[in-house]
């Protein structure tokens, strides 16, 4: 079966004030649609690096990223903002709602750029049916507001999934919320999977790292595979 | 109908919603703007008005551009060439200029020297070298005024006017627009025909002449002029008088711009009787390009000036601009990393500000047109040229190009910044 994202030997150095640090030496991963990992590691290991990389925010140094078996280590701006809508869906620490718009339009703002150009009804249908998805259909039109953090989160979980993603990308989604909210968004993260979509989560904590299919820990710029009973 | 593109459309939508999310600093923009755009218009409207204004009349007092004027001196021989060569001609006119006292015979008329009628306290209408007892009549032409107290004859209902004989058809020659004035109606009973039950006397003539007034037109002159055709005016006035120093300034010929065989014959006619090229002087009429070549000038420095009122305008969305993606750093990262190319989140930023600019312009516009109306209402009693005004759409056009241009100006800049912010801001958050 050929997997969803493959990357061979990736590094990546960071440079600022004149120093050089590398973050990450050599890093290997293997995802197939449906499955989930989960990716931990000290703070400043790197991983938010990693995930930005796979998420193609940024470019590697060396090493070779492939999607779909296609070559995308090294792609143009143009292409790789089409392939960001195309493939990936992104959920940050922080929710990153447009306070000025309700939930609906938050959603449908993934919807709104440039990449193909959909009716108003078709947008706000969509924005529903993934508001729907994470269980908050309900909360439509309420504007951020006047949400809770976990509902919050899973409006910025729907605006991923409104494209249908084949790869969902975490960047610890849970870390601005109590244990109780964390476990809802890990929940509807996982029914995402459940649709056949990829999941990568960056996360510090072990409980939710060991609800993945796979546990890796990002340490000296390299992934090691993790033990389910060494994260608990 | 327009359709736009999708990248089109999303600007514009994000461009609205962000509008409408930040409706002061919109508004504080739009202050900012509003002086430079309304200056734009004003002046733009300002001179398409003085350009109506000033244009509209003057084919009536200076005559069609491109005519050429032929000023002959006043010699009888000169007269009787011109008129003789001209007679029938369609494209060019000898024009003889003397005056005449319409009225009851024997009195002094109620405006000497052809002078307005609305011009109280009468005298003459242009003071001669002799001083107030000289009376100058347009034509150059200058006469003892009568004295008052002693040879004067007593004042009576007569008008005196500026007579201007004319070879061929006047109407056909000098197409008066009936905008300008209006034609009398012929067309009711025959009582109501407008005769004049008077005696037209003329210096020179061998008989005075019951006029009979066939339209009465406003010929943009300040002076009560009368136009006859030159064959009728010699049944009554010898030819050696028309045109005489005794009686008038002179001849002038008028002639169509393409009249150039006419021209050559008169001048071979009038070289042949005697006189010098150098007595005749030509003179092509471009009132109307003058006037409009001196007008746009004054609209381009006006312009000029209401371009740096703009400019402190384009400042001023461009403070904004900048402060407002400063603020949104975060937005544009996000919105970059759902799959928004550099050249969208560009496109965002300058609809707000072309949005901006284009509300503006519409302010502006709404401002200028409710301005004209008003003083449309006021000054219109004053100056007939005023009548009917309209905003004109060139002003509006202006405007709008004018709050484009600005919106285009002070968004580039916040255009590019937001383009260029880098997408891991919102890892870095």
């Amino acid at each position: 079966m050929t997997p969803l994202i493959e990357l061979t030997g990736i590094t990546k150095t960071l440079r600022g004030q004149g120093r050089a640090r590398s973050i990450l030496a050599g890093v290997d991963l293997t995802v197939h649609s449906g499955e989930s990992v989960a990716i931990l590691g000290r703070s400043g290991s790197g991983k938010s690096t990693l995930l930005s990389l796979i998420g193609l925010f940024d470019r590697p140094d060396g090493g070779r990223y492939l999607l779909h078996d296609r070559d995308i280590t090294r792609l143009p701006e143009r292409r790789a903002a089409a392939l960001r809508s195309a493939e990936f869906g992104f959920v940050f620490q922080r929710f990153f709602l447009l306070k000025h718009l309700t939930a609906a339009q938050n959603v449908a703002m993934a919807l709104v750029n440039g990449q193909g150009w959909l009716p108003r009804r078709k947008r706000k249908a969509r924005a529903l049916a993934a508001l729907d998805q994470v269980g908050i259909a309900h909360l439509a039109k309420h504007k951020p507001p006047r949400l809770s953090g976990g509902e919050q989160q899973r409006v910025a979980i729907a605006r991923a999934l409104v494209r249908e993603p084949k790869l969902l990308l975490a960047d610890e989604p849970t870390g601005a919320l109590d244990t109780e909210t964390g476990n809802l968004v890990i929940d509807v993260l996982q029914a995402a999977t459940e649709r056949g979509c990829g999941l990568i989560l960056v996360t510090h904590d072990g409980d939710h790292a060991s609800r993945m299919g796979h546990i890796l820990r990002l340490s000296d710029g390299v992934l090691h595979p993790v033990e389910e009973e060494a994260v608990a | 109908m327009i359709r736009l593109s999708g990248r089109s459309r999303s600007a514009l939508i994000i461009g609205l919603q962000g509008i409408r999310a930040r409706k002061l600093r919109t508004l504080l923009s739009m202050i900012s703007l509003f002086l430079g755009v309304l200056a734009v218009v004003v002046v733009q409207a300002g001179a398409e008005i003085a350009d109506r204004a000033l244009l509209a009349n003057v084919e009536l007092t200076e005559g069609k551009d491109g005519t050429q004027m032929i000023f002959l001196p006043p010699d009888p021989k000169a007269v009787h060439v011109a008129l003789d060569t001209l007679k029938g001609s369609r494209d060019a006119v000898a024009m003889v200029g003397t005056h005449a006292i319409i009225g009851e015979p024997g009195v002094t008329p109620i405006n000497p020297g052809a002078q307005r009628f609305d011009r109280p306290g009468g005298g003459p209408v242009f003071t001669g070298p002799g001083g107030p007892d000289v009376l100058c009549y347009p034509s150059g032409e200058c006469i003892k005024a009568p004295d008052a107290g002693q040879d004067a004859p007593p004042p009576g209902q007569a008008i005196e006017v500026a007579l201007n004989a004319m070879t061929g058809d006047i109407r056909q020659f000098r197409p008066y627009r009936p905008i300008a004035g209006q034609w009398l109606d012929f067309t009711g009973p025959p009582s109501m025909a407008p005769r004049v039950p008077a005696e037209m006397r003329i210096d020179g003539a061998i008989a005075n002449a019951t006029p009979r007034i066939i339209g009465v037109v406003d010929d943009g002159s300040d002076q009560p002029t009368a136009y006859v055709r030159t064959d009728e005016l010699l049944n009554w006035l010898p030819e050696t008088v028309v045109g005489s120093g005794a009686n008038s300034g002179g001849v002038q010929v008028l002639t169509a711009p393409a009249a150039t065989e006419t021209q050559q014959i008169l001048r071979a006619r009038l070289v042949a009787a005697g006189m010098s090229a150098s007595d005749f002087h030509i003179e092509t009429i471009n009132s109307k390009a003058r006037i409009a070549t001196e007008l746009a000038l004054i609209r381009w420095i006006f312009l000029g000036m209401a371009g740096l009122v703009l400019l402190i305008g384009v400042a001023g969305i461009l403070n904004v601009g900048l402060a407002t993606v400063g603020e949104r750093i975060e937005e544009f990262a996000l919105r970059r990393a759902v799959g928004t190319p550099r050249s969208l989140l560009a496109a965002i930023v300058l609809a707000e500000t072309l949005l901006t600019g284009l509300f503006t312009a519409a302010a502006a516009i709404g401002l200028g047109v409710a301005a004209v109306q008003v003083a449309g209402g006021i000054l219109s009693a004053r100056e007939p040229s005023l009548q009917n005004l309209q905003f004109p759409w060139q002003a509006g056009v202006a405007g709008v190009v004018a709050g484009l241009v600005a919106g285009l100006l002070g968004g580039f800049i916040p255009a590019l910044r937001a383009a260029r912010i880098p997408i891991a801001t919102i890892m870095r958050a």
